[in-house]
């Protein structure tokens, strides 16, 4: 079976946030809501110190605390790997965005058009964009990073890997241990962000130095 | 993530700088950080209606066997809590889902505490309330068993908040053992203060008042060791927690943590319900204990409030990156 993850190379990334971009264009999220972000950090000690790009998504946890508190089920492993949430059976609690401790979760309390702040379209644009919010998320829900289902299930990659214009990012199969993520956690030291939360992500970084 | 963005005076969307912030960021889940504030405050009215209604029932049968004022704590969880997070939830039709997962998820369990209390709190109160034609009588055994059902059940409601926050690993300060005893402990005092302020405004005596007044001044005493416990744990903890406590102590969230929690709702009703003892008449007594009851009832409000303000996840970066 197919483990889904992905594999982030710092030294690669230089924050320009077309990830972040790639992501909204491709699910629609209305303002506010970030499936992929890029968070820069200071790393290292005087005299040695950078200042580096860091993206962010759903790390897909193996063990993934969102799952085990969310009270309806909403939240599903897939045999996959991925971490899912069902909108239809999400009743908007949040205690699964407040138990994640990547941040990965958002909660739309409604649609809003990106330049009104109104919850109907400014645009034939907007309208569209609403219809396929609605479609895949819903309001009053939380959502998150899915691994673009749909575009992996084409046997594409997902949005924000096809976006990369560094090739930062690096999508496949964690269980074959032949597949480029896995070789490249091997043999350049890949980390999971707070391995002692015990959530045993499924995105690795591999370090910028 | 948290929400991430608010409106503005103009109704525009504006970021708000968490989502893209390296360090520790505010849970804004959980109150006060999204676009419908007023209904985020549910969440912090749910927990503090759970509390004290629970309470108040535990203390009115237990201790003073009033029938009214039980009455009155089944109504503040099974009416007040209920709609307090029903106004919480994004999508409350499918609340029906809350009950599924009582194996992992202790929001789950906490609301079914809180129905099985409803039940057998009702179940219990039935006869005293004119329900006659139940087929059992207040003091019979199958009666013992229902109340022991229910104030078994009332007590699960007082701490399972404690553990609804304690298990959210990134928040030191709620990540800590401490949590389900401060909550219980708050219960049990805001269902102490409860309990006297419905006496009160039925005109009734309080019976048992010595024994009552000597429970609370115990609870007042060891809500205050908890806290200062709380204080210092998160002194000696991680960055977060320690951002935590300067949230707590040297921000707004201060005006409601030490000026509310501890000075007006501890320190003050513990000096008043000492003085009530030395009061010359009952009419000084009544009102001395009311007012310490109300300030009470304000510090555990404000309690759970700065708590949930003072919830910071620590930073998603891992050494070493
Ligand atoms: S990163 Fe957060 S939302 Fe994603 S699977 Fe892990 S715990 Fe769940
Ligand atoms: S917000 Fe939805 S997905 Fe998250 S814990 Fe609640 S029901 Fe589950």
């Amino acid at each position: 079976m197919v483990r889904w993850g992905m594999v982030i190379d710092l030294k690669r990334c230089t924050g320009c946030h077309s990830c972040t971009v790639a992501c909204k264009v491709e699910h629609h999220t209305p303002p506010g809501v970030f499936w992929a972000k890029v968070v820069r950090i200071e790393s290292g000690k005087y005299p040695t110190v950078i200042r580096q790009a860091v993206p962010l998504l759903c790390m897909h946890c193996r063990e993934p605390e969102c799952e085990k508190v969310c009270p309806t089920g909403a939240t599903k492993k897939q045999p996959d790997g991925r971490v899912t949430v069902d909108s239809e059976e999400c009743v908007g609690c949040r205690y699964c965005a407040v138990a994640c401790p990547y941040g990965a979760r958002c909660f739309t309390s409604d649609w809003k058009d990106y330049f009104t702040g109104d919850t109907k379209p400014s645009s034939p644009y907007a309208e569209y964009s609403k219809r396929k919010w609605l479609e895949e998320s819903d309001k009053g829900v939380v959502s998150k990073c899915d691994f673009c289902e749909e575009r992996v299930a084409q046997g594409k990659q997902p949005a924000c890997v096809n976006a990369c214009p560094c090739e930062a990012r690096t999508f496949g199969d964690l269980d074959d241990s032949e597949s480029e993520v896995s070789q490249l956690i091997k043999k350049r030291r890949g980390m999971q962000l707070h391995p002692e939360y015990g959530t045993d992500a499924c995105v690795y970084y591999l370090p910028a130095r | 993530m948290s929400q991430s963005s608010s409106s503005d005076q103009s109704g525009t969307c504006v970021l708000q700088q968490e989502d893209f912030k390296p360090g520790a960021r505010t849970q804004m889940e959980w109150g006060f950080g999204g676009r419908r504030r007023w209904r985020d405050g549910a969440l912090l009215m749910a927990l503090f209606l759970g509390g004290i209604g629970a309470g108040q029932f535990v203390v009115s049968t237990w201790l003073i066997d009033s029938v009214t004022s039980a009455f009155v704590g089944l109504l503040v969880v099974g009416v007040g809590k209920t709609v307090a997070h029903l106004i919480y939830l994004g999508q409350p039709k499918r609340f029906y889902r809350l009950f599924l997962r009582p194996k992992t998820s202790w929001i789950s369990r906490g609301l079914i505490f809180m129905v099985v209390f409803v039940a057998f709190g009702a179940a219990y109160l039935a006869p005293d309330l004119g329900f006659d034609w139940v087929p059992w009588e207040t003091g019979s055994t199958f009666s013992d068993a229902l109340l022991v059902g229910a104030i078994l059940s009332a007590s699960l409601v007082m701490v399972y908040d404690g553990f609804v926050l304690a298990s959210c690993k990134s928040i030191t300060a709620w990540n800590t053992a401490l949590m389900p005893p401060l909550f219980f402990t708050y219960a049990v005092a805001g269902g102490t203060a409860m309990t006297y302020l419905t006496l009160i405004a039925m005109g009734s005596n309080i019976p048992n008042e010595d024994t009552l007044t000597t429970i609370d001044s115990v609870l007042l005493i060891s809500m205050f060791a908890l806290l200062v416990i709380y204080v210092l744990n998160m002194k000696t903890s991680t960055a977060t927690a320690r951002e935590s406590l300067r949230r707590l102590t040297t921000t707004k969230v201060a005006v409601a943590f030490i000026g509310v929690a501890i000075i007006a709702g501890l320190l003050v009703p513990l000096s008043l319900t000492l003085y009530h003892e030395v009061a010359t008449t009952e009419t000084i007594a009544s009102v001395l204990l009311a007012l310490s009851s109300i300030l009470e009832l304000a510090g555990d409000l404000s309690v759970r409030h700065s708590i949930l303000r003072a919830g910071l996840h620590a930073p998603v970066f891992s050494e070493g990156l």
